[in-house]
């Protein structure tokens, strides 16, 4: 009759984060022991806990159950923060830091310990974060989810720049659409059928696209056929709807005509909530009602079993190796009693395969502290280190747009993502925010200061005045290609540590010239654009920040995407990858390491759902690993 | 009893005024919670209040499918609260107040399983000494019954003979449900349906979603009883189970869980919740003035302006959901955020005192049509 008669409910099991203390996971025997529980471990420990594995998730930062009082707890502390960064829901630790934008500058090793997490010893720093409490990065994504171009795949063969990956966009396709459904992607087909990205016939995403905003509709008003030239071709512009990890209306025809179920909050008890996006403009970092895809909603389906368990507060310290066969024998992790004391015990916890699923600077840092690079055939832990560079440009429109209405962005341009320009210089997306200024400016917040301390406004006026100007802020955000390069690093340094003696991560990003080139071209865009809609261009750049950036006689701000990758780039063979196509180690028989770490480009999509994929991919091959390594040995005679 | 299509309209207009009678309690409730406060009664109270828009939408669809017209923008569809709910034997109160365990207790009445012995025992008679409405216990003048059964101030009220009440919610709908297949039967001796509406007025899951439960596009008498069905077992829960066909918590356990300080899960008996512990802090709530009038806030003029403001956005956002309901569902869509102007004018009202009533605070009054007398 509907399509909730044959819906699971999805309840996290109360106390499933907390019933395995560390002590009692380090006299287990585990088939798998995955070290962070965000999307690609908790993906990875759905897949093993279906196929029957027992699986233990170690996770650094806190969590309890992840029920409605856990994740309300998180979003009453972003209401109450005076900064609303993308760290902002979460509490201070500094027993499992985690990088914020606030605390972006140089240091040095007399830099107080408790200022910074991420060691920049550079001129540019970049501002980039990821998340570390349960559900990882994923408590504070967006929620887009693009998949990559089919041209990305070989960049190098194509375009003679940055890799070629060992898999196709074909090899990836069918994994792309187990991630859409995982994380449950609002979007069209016809949308998505761009730049020779394509679906099998008869296929629709789970959920309709989300709504176009108002000022998706102004802004495309003066977009809509523009056209640029660029390296000798013409192209078209045309606002486009992103697909997007957020519950809109089901599609019917999905699956065959089976429908969609989407998955609301979850919790320990009935909550029933989240089904449908409400159109918060907060989605970054956190979803009031969790109709925004979270790594808690595949976590809750990985607990249901019963055969995966979780340790919080256990930070990965160290893996473990034997140096004559290579492998690893254990994980070996500090559990710190809570957030404000540094006391902690030491165990090693011990299974079959390991999985690092701890994001790409935890991932390399945590093999790098383990001195893994002298065994690492082809010295590239912790190289490539890629995030997408973010040009901002904000103008004001000639009339009010509707901007602070709908989800974060709905709608961008994409017509530049790929093309043979690319020989050249950086292809990008762009992002149409429906949040207007606030990520350049500090808006709203810094309106009213202005408002009220320089203009002495107040009253009907403050209000007509304050609502008026962000109704038409227009923020067009670049999202530009930033490619391998070898020397940009995550190392470690013995002269920086964390509250309990890990080591910080130590990284070197540098924006290169053929980034830049992309940058340029993407300012000159942005003030076409203003242009075209009547819109005041009131962007600035600040040459005295660490994110300031010159290229060709001008200054640029080239802000992190939070979309960190390639420490542990996969290719074809020991020499040049860390890992192969399934993501295993090729040094480490028994270890795989699982998340955007692997990905050895990542042109102009955000990174989640080919890491979503990848994880799906990669889990039928650790299965098999499994399959193969618990197998009864038969003793010939 | 229900004899003719006629008579089944009107009681589906009458089922529709029952099923939106709870809502202004339990928004009442709900937005008196301190924000970041209670959220184990925040969230099951907004549940219930979301699966009774559900049942709502749900009955409109069964009047639509018999060729009836919504009207939720009639005069006096919108009780006068108190109003008063049939329970068995007895009639009780609904009140418009803060979340209490007076509050509470009203709550778990609404949505009491109570069935009927036997089809006899549906019908009770109005006992109007109780209610005070004449001194002798007689019936009042036929325009006073008249007009009682259009305002809701009396829900349950047996259609057409407003002397008489159902003895409870439940047993209305199987009234209904029973008055449909007595009229399909007959319609179909003679080759005929009953469910003769324009399917376009069906409201379907693409417009409306609620946690709890589909909406039932309504085509013919399977549907409709699915439909009805589903309103009355959210309610009480099937057959008195705490669960229903769709494994949601029936809304009398999940607010007996507020009661009981823990929630229900899968193979618990009623009254016995083993699931995760719940916290209940009475003390988190705005003292919103009980059934509170607009003659309530002559002294108060910036709280009276935002009073008349929230009846007018309640009155358009009925007549936009009534629209919905004629044959323009998508404006369904449009009234997601109509419903935050609406929570947030409440919250307006119910975090604000009132000037000389010790310790009590605004709310929202819900008089949609008042008459010049009640108008400060």
């Amino acid at each position: 009759m509907t399509s909730y008669d044959d819906a699971e409910q999805i309840i996290f099991p109360a106390g499933a984060a907390t019933q395995t203390s560390a002590a009692e996971a380090a006299k287990g025997e585990w088939d798998a022991v995955i070290v962070g529980g965000g999307m690609a471990g908790s993906i990875v420990a759905e897949q093993l806990s279906q196929a029957g594995y027992k699986v233990l998730i170690l996770e650094a930062g806190p969590g309890k159950d992840l029920d409605l009082a856990e994740y309300e707890s998180y979003l009453s502390r972003f209401y109450g923060a005076v900064v609303k960064d993308n760290q902002s829901p979460y509490p201070f630790n500094p027993n499992a830091r985690m990088p914020r934008s606030t605390d972006t500058m140089p240091v040095h090793p007399d830099t107080p310990r408790d200022d910074f997490y991420l060691v920049q010893e550079d001129k540019y720093c970049t501002d980039t974060t990821f998340t570390r409490v349960l559900g990882g990065t994923s408590m504070h994504w967006e929620g887009k989810a693009l998949r990559m171009l089919p041209e990305d795949f070989d960049l190098q063969t194509k375009y003679g720049q940055g890799l070629n990956w060992p898999l196709s966009y074909d090899d990836l396709e069918p994994y792309y659409r187990q991630a859409e459904a995982e994380l449950g992607v609002a979007a069209e087909v016809e949308d998505q059928t761009y730049l020779g990205m394509h679906f099998p016939k008869g296929y629709v995403f789970p959920m309709h696209r989300m709504p176009p905003s108002y000022l998706d509709q102004t802004v495309a008003r003066g977009v809509d056929g523009m056209r640029v030239n660029l390296a000798d071709d013409d192209y078209t512009l045309q606002v486009r709807s992103f697909p997007q990890a957020r519950n809109g209306v089901p599609n019917a025809a999905y699956d065959g005509g089976k429908g969609f179920v989407p998955v609301g909050a979850v919790s320990t008890s009935q909550a029933e909530e989240g089904e449908r996006c409400q159109g918060n403009t907060n989605c970054v970092p956190i979803c009031p009602v969790q109709a925004k895809y979270h790594a808690g909603k595949t976590l809750a389906k990985a607990l249901r079993k019963g055969n995966v368990k979780i340790v919080t507060q256990a930070v990965a310290s160290k893996v473990e190796i034997n140096d004559l066969d290579r492998r690893v024998t254990g994980i070996t992790i500090k559990n710190y009693h809570s957030l404000d004391s540094d006391s902690y015990e030491t165990y090693t916890v011990k299974g079959t395969v390991y999985i690092l699923c701890a994001h790409a600077i935890e991932n390399a840092r945590i093999m790098l502290a383990s001195d893994m690079q002298r065994m690492s055939r082809s010295k590239l832990i912790g190289c490539n280190l890629m995030d997408h560079a973010y040009l901002l440009s904000w103008g004001l429109l000639p009339k009010p747009a509707g901007t602070m209405r709908g989800t974060t962005c709905t709608s961008g341009i994409t017509d530049l993502r790929g093309g043979r320009f690319r020989v050249t210089q950086a292809g990008f997306g762009v992002d149409i925010h429906n949040d207007g200024w606030g990520w350049a400016t500090g808006s709203p917040y810094t309106d009213l200061v202005e408002l009220v301390d320089k203009r002495g406004l107040r009253g009907p006026e403050l209000r007509r005045t304050l609502g008026d100007q962000i109704s038409r802020q227009l923020l067009l955000a670049f999202m530009i290609d930033l490619l391998p390069d070898r020397s940009n690093t995550v190392t470690v340094d013995d002269r920086y540590k964390d509250a309990i003696g890990n080591l910080k991560p130590v990284v070197s990003l540098k924006i290169p010239p053929y980034t830049m080139r992309g940058a340029a071209f993407a300012r000159k865009l942005a003030t076409d654009i203003f242009e075209k809609l009547g819109a005041e261009d009131k962007t600035h750049y600040d040459e005295k920040s660490y994110s300031a950036v010159e290229y060709d006689g001008q200054w640029y701000n080239i802000l992190g995407g939070n979309h960190l990758a390639g420490t542990h780039i996969m290719g074809t063979d020991p020499t040049n990858s860390v890992v192969d196509h399934t993501q295993q180690s090729w040094d480490h028989d028994n270890l795989y390491l699982v998340g955007p770490g692997s990905l050895p480009s990542i042109g102009t999509s955000n990174i989640s759902l080919t890491m979503a994929a990848l994880a799906f991919r990669s889990s039928i091959h650790i299965a098999r690993y499994l399959r193969a390594a618990k197998a009864p040995v038969t003793v010939g005679s | 009893m229900i004899q003719t299509i006629e008579e089944l309209r009107e009681y589906l207009y009458k089922g529709l005024q029952l099923e939106h009678a709870t809502l202004p309690p339990y928004l009442t409730a709900l937005y008196s919670l301190h924000p970041g406060k209670n959220s184990d009664a925040r969230h099951v109270i907004r549940v219930v209040a979301v699966e009774e828009m559900l049942h709502l939408t749900l009955v409109a669809n069964v009047l639509n499918a018999v060729g009836g017209t919504p009207n939720l923008t009639k005069r006096g569809f919108v009780p006068n609260y108190p109003t008063r709910l049939p329970a068995g034997p007895d009639d009780f109160e609904v009140h418009l107040r803060p979340f209490s365990p007076e509050a509470l207790a009203t709550f778990l009445r609404i949505e009491k399983p109570a069935q009927a012995a036997s089809e006899e025992d549906r019908f009770v008679p109005m006992d109007w000494a109780t209610l005070g409405l004449t001194s002798n216990g007689s019936a009042p003048s036929p325009d006073e019954l008249a007009e009682l059964e259009e305002s809701g101030t009396v829900l349950g009220l047996v259609p057409g003979d407003p002397t008489q009440r159902f003895s409870s919610i439940g047993e209305f709908y199987e009234e209904i449900i029973r008055g449909i297949n007595h009229l399909e039967d007959q319609a179909r001796k003679v080759g005929k349906t009953i469910f003769t509406g324009n399917p376009a007025h069906q409201v379907t899951p693409e417009y409306f979603y609620s946690g709890g439960g589909d909406v039932i596009k309504v085509t013919g008498r399977d549907t409709a009883v699915a439909a009805l069905t589903l309103v009355a077992e959210q309610g009480e829960g099937l057959h008195g189970a705490i669960f229903d066909n769709q494994d949601e918590i029936a809304h009398y356990y999940r607010f007996q869980q507020l009661e009981m300080g823990k929630y229900y899960q899968k193979g618990d008996e009623p009254g016995d919740p083993s699931g995760p512990d719940l916290h209940v802090d009475w003390s988190a709530v705005y003292p919103v003035k009980p059934d509170i009038k607009l003659k309530h806030l002559e002294g108060d003029p910036e709280i009276l302006a935002a009073a008349k403001e929230f009846n007018q956005s309640y009155a358009a956002f009925l007549t936009d959901i009534n629209l919905a309901y004629n044959g323009q569902p998508d404006l369904l869509l449009k009234a997601v955020w109509e419903m935050f102007r609406i929570r947030d004018s409440m919250n307006r009202l119910i975090r604000n005192p009132l000037t000389g009533q010790s310790g009590e605070n605004a709310g929202p009054t819900f008089e949609l049509w008042p008459s010049k007398e009640e108008t400060p």
